[in-house]
């Protein structure tokens, strides 16, 4: 039974990695010990906070009902001026790493879209195949299981017809568990259009209940709210994993910050410390350490934890901590057409094209993956119709038309891992006194030569389909939220922080496992990739303590 | 072990967003700022005939059903940020009379741009959008009310709310010209 202050197996976060390392060492007998820098909150107050706000602030500011604790800032952009307080960007492309993600138990799964992409075989050998970015230190065959038991950790849904599955090319051990949700009229009508230009729009894996309930979680009901939140829990998010995790035995700290982790003789983790939100400090101690608190937190606390032993930072004598920092740049183009698409039924994501992911191509630019904005336009067009001073029916009708007949479609590119793109201490200070993130970032040509010769015409072709009257293109790149590269895997210590495990190579009782150890960005959504390197890392861990 | 910290953030924020209401507002229409003005006086000077009038008005700008609770706040936000907001809807009232109006085509195309115009659609933009301001601490006064959803009922889920059961949803949408009633 862990304490407050040692368990054999100590995580440091409580989002989707963290949890599920968590269950998986529990059930193999091992006391564990979470520690979460935010606050617990609870669904209903989120849903609330979702509700009171006004409805500019409803789309597009997936952070304004998270408003964070002053000892574990996040990302707020409700204002301009708070945009840029914790944040910390520069470089050619700022922008587009402008992540939101939530310091609170249950981390940012609770604004996560739930979608779940494999990656497909190609996605690992980059380098090999195309004489870019790198490779990962094992092939498909060896994620797969570990992909599917992910799908039923988080209970994916997805559509049981090969042809509609992804990858094309690689075998499924197991179905998903649940069938895929419905298409709603604007995802049914973009499947088709695609079609017609060789796009294949195929139902995305969700980790959403489709049709029955699973994990003692109700199926969706198309509340159509997966980000900011999911009301009724229909989609998959760590917070409701943490009942199980204490009903197991695990003990979950929150409101406890960890600051520095601290290394004895022959590089072993022998402690973590924490401040409460009176600054006290604490000292937790264990055999095991796990750090998931996401690709930015992890890395800026590894870098935090600079010491006479660890003069680099912990885990970073390759000097790769917090380097090669990616996220999928996005774009999106907002279209007025002649006849109605119908956004707004069933999740706000349900399909994506992936089929221009992949391609010889990716020898000299960036796959992409295509999809369009599900979420309902309602508020946009009564914005928009009360702005020309409308009236009466005149009003009504003209709402209903802009909600009905515009879309915002998005392509997010593959990154490359670049050792320049990195994430360092600022000088800037939090609450806490603890140094904020300073991330420069660029997309690099990789990607601006996929959007000028392949993706940007491809949003053009889309939309001509569709039947745009008008495409506006955002001027510049945006952040998905797809965190991935600060502790990159690979095999050899002198150029990556982690091993195939996860565990880092310079402390052998320290895994930083989720999306800073992915060695490929690639078009797909991280987290089901992130799932996968977690239970592996488990497995890893497991066995460690148990064989030493 | 009861955690002490435990789901104070989000009441925190709400009772700050709500005092914040008369402070930062970026204003629709032609309500006049009055960052000084004290929620409560405002209530004081917005009598039940001011709140009254304000409802008769509503119903002749907009042609839906209007929530009588929904509009009693509506009325005393916007009467706290418009001290003339009496005035000007007894003034947009004698014109509707003066055309014996029934809906808000009747009217309209005689009311004066400038004041009197944009507290009107002002008005309207209230029910419609359910805050007085967007600023972004404003106080929502109609959520599953607000009359932006209704317009396109019949399909678009109102966000948050289920309009259906388990995947009881479909690729079928009713023609554009189909105006639900609400």
């Amino acid at each position: 039974m862990a304490s407050d202050d040692s368990a054999d197996v100590v995580v440091v976060g409580t989002g989707v990695v963290g949890c599920l390392i968590a269950e998986q060492a529990l059930d193999a007998g091992l006391s564990v010990l979470m520690l979460e820098a935010g606050p617990r909150v609870d669904r209903w107050r989120i849903v609330e906070n979702y509700r009171n706000l006004p409805p500019s602030l409803r789309l597009f500011h997936w952070d304004a009902p998270y408003p964070p604790k002053p000892w574990a800032p996040h990302l707020e952009t409700r204002k301009d001026k708070e945009a840029e307080q914790y944040l910390q960007l520069e470089g050619p492309n700022a922008r587009a790493y402008l992540q939101g993600y939530v310091r609170y138990a249950g981390g940012a799964t609770w604004h996560w879209a739930g979608i779940c992409w494999r990656l497909t075989p190609e996605d690992m050998r980059l380098n090999s195949l195309y004489g870019v970015g790198r490779d990962w230190p094992f092939a498909h065959d060896v994620i797969e299981p570990y992909y599917t038991r992910a799908e039923y950790a988080l209970g994916v849904c997805g559509p049981s017809d090969p042809a509609s599955q992804w990858p094309p090319n690689a075998k499924r051990s197991q179905p998903y568990p649940m069938g895929p949700t419905p298409f709603g009229p604007g995802e049914h009508r973009l499947t088709e259009v695609a079609a017609k230009i060789g796009l294949m729009n195929i139902p995305a894996p969700q980790a959403r209940n489709s049709g029955v309930s699973y994990h003692g979680r109700p199926p969706c009901c198309g509340n159509n709210n997966c980000f900011p939140v999911c009301p009724i829990a229909a989609k998959y998010d760590a917070a409701t994993a943490l009942p199980k995790i204490e009903a197991k035995g695990g003990k979950i700290l929150v409101n406890a910050v960890v600051y520095r982790i601290e290394t004895g003789n022959r590089k072993t983790v022998e402690a973590v410390h924490y401040f409460d939100p009176d600054k006290g400090s604490h000292k937790v101690t264990g055999k095991i350490f796990v750090i998931a608190c996401n690709g930015i937190e992890t890395p800026k606390l590894l870098l935090f934890s600079k010491d006479d032993r660890n003069p680099n930072g912990v885990a970073n004598s390759s000097d790769q901590v917090g380097r090669n920092m990616m996220d999928q740049p996005k774009l999106i183009a907002d279209v007025e057409l002649t006849e109605p698409l119908w956004t707004g039924v069933g999740p706000v994501q349900s399909s994506s094209v992936m089929n221009t992911t992949q391609g010889e191509f990716r020898n000299s630019h960036a796959g992409a993956l295509l999809r369009m904005e599900n979420f309902a336009r309602s508020p946009l067009g009564a914005a928009a119709a009360l702005k020309k001073g409308l009236v009466g029916k005149a009003l009504d009708k003209e709402i209903r038309r802009i909600s009905a007949c515009t879309a915002r479609l998005t392509v997010e590119h593959e990154p490359l891992p670049s050792p320049d793109n990195r994430l360092t201490l600022s000088s800037k200070k939090d609450w806490l006194g603890i140094n904020k993130p300073n991330i420069y970032y660029d997309v690099g040509d990789y990607v601006r030569r996929s959007a000028k010769e392949y993706t940007v015409p491809l949003l053009h072709k889309l939309a001509d389909g569709l039947g745009a009257t008008s495409f506006q293109l955002s001027p510049e790149f945006l952040n998905s939220d797809h965190i991935m590269g600060g502790c990159i895997m690979g095999t050899d210590p002198t150029t990556s922080v982690v091993d195939a495990d996860c565990r880092a190579h310079d402390h052998h009782n320290l895994f930083l496992p989720g999306g800073g150890a992915m060695p490929s960005g690639t078009a797909s959504n991280s987290t089901l990739t992130m799932a996968a390197l977690a239970l592996k890392a488990a497995d890893a861990i497991v066995d460690q303590l148990r064989h030493g | 072990m009861p955690d002490r910290y435990r789901d104070d953030c989000p009441t925190a924020f709400s009772l700050e967003r709500r005092e914040l209401l008369l402070g930062g507002l970026y204003l629709l229409g032609g309500l006049a700022v009055i960052p000084t003005l004290p929620a409560i006086a405002a209530a004081a000077s917005w009598s039940q005939e001011s709140a009254a009038q304000f409802m008769e008005i509503s119903s002749l700008l907009i042609p839906h059903h209007l929530h009588g609770e929904v509009g009693k706040r509506i009325g005393a936000a916007m009467s706290a940020l418009n001290p003339a907001l009496s005035e000007q809807v007894a003034a947009l009232l004698a014109i509707a009379k003066n055309k014996n109006a029934r809906i808000v085509e009747d009217f309209f195309p005689d009311v004066p741009e400038g004041p009197l115009k944009e507290t009107a659609l002002a008005i309207i933009s209230a029910w419609y959008l359910g805050v007085v301001s967007d600023a972004p601490d404003a106080e929502v006064f109609a959520y599953e009310y607000a009359l932006m959803y209704g317009p396109t009922r019949d399909v678009m889920t109102i966000p948050s709310y289920a309009v259906s059961g388990p995947n009881g949803w479909t690729a079928d949408a009713p023609p554009l010209d189909n105006m639900p009633e609400f």
